[in-house]
């Protein structure tokens, strides 16, 4: 309790901290678009006046903050075992492929409620099996996950992209590279508006996942050896194993968000579904310092720049990149302040 | 005839990764990693596309793309050496950075053509059979880089200034015990990589594609990254991976024209299945000879 006293005590003051240096970026962004002969001022009232001005545009935020919250989550607890699991991107779109391959097998052969857990439990498979690859990389042959998840992101691209254009290709889509749409019994339940219960479900998922690092034996043995690898061993844990699990865990949490996406959100799997979700939520989960709590925050930042950077493209004539370009600067200010030092 | 526009094609479209394999191995050496070398590769050949194409001039190109190149890897200096951020973080934030910018400023690019450099043919050594060609009728930055990878070894190895650039990256109590700064190392290491890393950027755009589209690196910067590992730290091994990928790349696009009939997708798939296997293969067999200070990035992730 007195942790969590503390943690609301400073609460204040390192959102103040962040907040400046937050401000910082936008102001440098804001002399970006003067040189660009657009008015910062115009095109930040958009931005905020588009997304939360409006309930669509708070629900748009919602909707896009969902696998953002998923993937960052799980990329704390890889992180908190000492890996760096860049392989969100990849295990996003495996598991968009398999709830996908699921669900249209599925149909409409049976009722919602268990087509929709089976189509999660897909998509968390295959977001698993190809963390669990990357895993099996790093443990049994001590190849570096950081490079290997970042490899295989590209690898799933292209298995998606063959997929969509072959096995799964809508025979009714004029050759359009896409599956045919998910049967409307496996959507996702609306709660508000468009939003799904998919925000509630990753929101639950991450308390969860907080829960677990913090509290249980297991979590417990992860922050030893996110701590020092070495006193693990020697303190009989099963450093190996417990690695292993926290990539699997990673992935699914990665490959249910795609999962969430394709019930939820897009009802179909395009070439272009979740591209940049993986790498956003790997920084959203930084941004945080690896703490999942935190990482909610964070990840609703970057799902709200999001949804602010479709408005730019089309309010101000400013291309995609744009903001691409803010995330970026919101980032670096981020990282330029540095982790807060723990008080003693 | 088969075999020759292969190895041709192996060098054209390696050359960029190996400048970028060797400057992300003097970043390496001096102790950081740079997972935003494809946000300066990126920057470089969208700033050379930029000036070839307003002055006409691939000469007057080359140096500035390698200028930008070298901001971009000092914004990464600044941050991982003077404010000790994250590295992987920052890096891969600088890609975002790097192919943001460059979309951004690039779109008006996309229909802009240029003539850029051009294929010199060499004399006599082009007429070598099988290889000749391959090696000796490329456009002048890879002849730069058939200079570049050996001044690099002579640099790290055989001089006092690698002896410490070395140092750097492995206990920078040393360096300080020499009299030497170690932060000072460091950045010149960073730069140096972000440099070459734009030059291999300025290769693809006006010297071998001779086009600008959005994301054209396509991955290049991030492979380069994971072929460091697998050439050991060398820059004396860095052509190997290096031209395995420019091969994989050449096949894929050969059996495309010759309309075969494989899937194009999985055939894109093998550059980077072969840089898995062959990360796999330098873990297994070679121990590890990863810079001390390097090691320190993966321990602390937490």
């Amino acid at each position: 309790m007195s942790k969590l006293k503390e943690y609301l005590k400073t609460l204040p003051r390192r959102l103040g901290k962040t907040a400046a240096v937050v401000g910082a970026a936008v102001v440098l962004f804001a002399v970006f678009l003067l040189c660009q002969g657009v008015n910062p001022l115009s095109v930040y009232a958009n931005m905020i006046a588009s997304t939360l001005g409006t309930s669509y545009g708070i629900g748009q935020v919602l909707i896009k903050s969902t696998p953002f919250i998923l993937i960052a989550v799980g990329t704390c607890v890889s992180a908190k075992a000492g890996l760096v699991n860049v392989g969100g991107e990849g295990q996003f779109a495996m598991g968009a492929l398999f709830s996908v391959t699921a669900a249209l097998f599925i149909g409409d052969s049976m009722p919602s409620f268990f087509g929709i857990v089976l189509m999660m439990l897909a998509g968390m498979i295959g977001g698993a099996f190809w963390s669990g690859l990357a895993g099996v990389f790093k443990v049994k042959a001590n190849m570096n996950e950081t490079l290997t998840t970042l490899i295989m992101n590209y690898i799933a691209y292209q298995i998606v992209s063959y997929f969509v254009f072959n096995q799964l290709k809508d025979p009714d889509s004029f050759n359009w590279p896409q599956t045919s749409e998910i049967s409307e019994s496996l959507q996702l339940p609306r709660i508000w508006g468009k939003v799904t219960i998919g925000i509630v479900i990753a929101l639950l998922a991450a308390v969860l996942i907080w829960l677990m690092i913090s509290k249980s034996k297991w979590g417990y043995s992860l922050r030893v050896i996110g701590g020092n690898a070495n006193a693990a061993l020697h303190a009989g844990i099963n450093v190996q194993k417990v690695q292993m699990i926290a990539m699997l865990i990673s992935g699914a949490l990665a490959g249910f968000a795609g999962a969430i996406e394709i019930s939820g959100v897009e009802e179909r799997l395009r070439q272009t579904t979740g591209v940049n979700y993986g790498y956003l939520g790997f920084l959203a989960a930084w941004m945080a310092w690896n703490n999942p709590a935190t990482a909610i925050f964070t990840a609703v930042v970057i799902g709200f720049l999001s949804v602010a950077g479709n408005v730019l493209e089309i309010s101000s004539a400013l291309p995609s990149s744009a903001i691409q370009i803010l995330m970026a600067l919101v980032l670096l200010a981020i990282l330029w302040k540095g982790k807060e030092k723990k008080s003693a | 005839m088969i075999i020759e526009s292969l190895l041709t094609g192996a060098v054209q479209s390696g050359t960029s990764v190996l400048l970028t394999v060797c400057g992300e191995t003097v970043t390496e050496r001096v102790g950081v990693i740079n997972l935003g070398t494809e946000g300066c590769m990126a920057v470089g050949a969208l700033s050379a596309y930029i000036v070839c194409a307003n002055t006409g001039s691939p000469w007057f190109a080359v140096p500035v793309a390698c200028i930008m190149g070298g901001l971009m890897a000092l914004i990464h200096a600044y941050f991982v050496i003077s404010r000790k951020a994250n590295q992987l973080a920052t890096g891969l934030t600088l890609m975002f950075l790097g192919l943001g910018l460059t979309a951004f400023f690039g779109r008006n690019y996309v229909s802009v053509s240029v003539t850029g450099f051009t294929r010199v043919k060499i004399p006599l050594l082009s007429d070598i059979p099988i290889i000749g060609d391959a090696i000796f009728n490329q456009d002048p930055i890879t002849y730069l880089s058939y200079l570049i990878c050996p001044l690099l070894c002579i640099l790290i190895y055989k001089t006092r200034f690698g002896l410490i650039l070395r140092g750097a990256g492995e206990d920078e109590n040393v360096v300080f015990a020499y009299g030497h700064d170690p932060i000072k190392m460091r950045y010149i290491g960073v730069i140096m990589g972000g440099m070459l890393s734009a030059l291999g950027g300025a290769q693809l755009s006006i010297a071998y594609t001779h086009t600008w589209i959005e994301g054209m690196t396509g991955s290049r910067g991030v492979i380069g990254v994971a072929l460091v590992c697998i050439a050991a730290w060398n820059p004396a091994k860095a052509f190997i991976g290096a031209y395995i990928f420019g091969a994989a790349q050449a096949l894929q696009m050969m059996l495309q024209q010759q309309g075969l009939e494989i899937s194009s997708f999985l055939l894109m798939m093998i550059p980077y299945v072969l840089v898995l296997i062959a990360l796999f293969i330098t873990s297994i067999r070679r121990r590890q000879t990863m810079p001390a200070e390097l090691k320190k990035v993966f321990e602390s992730v937490t």
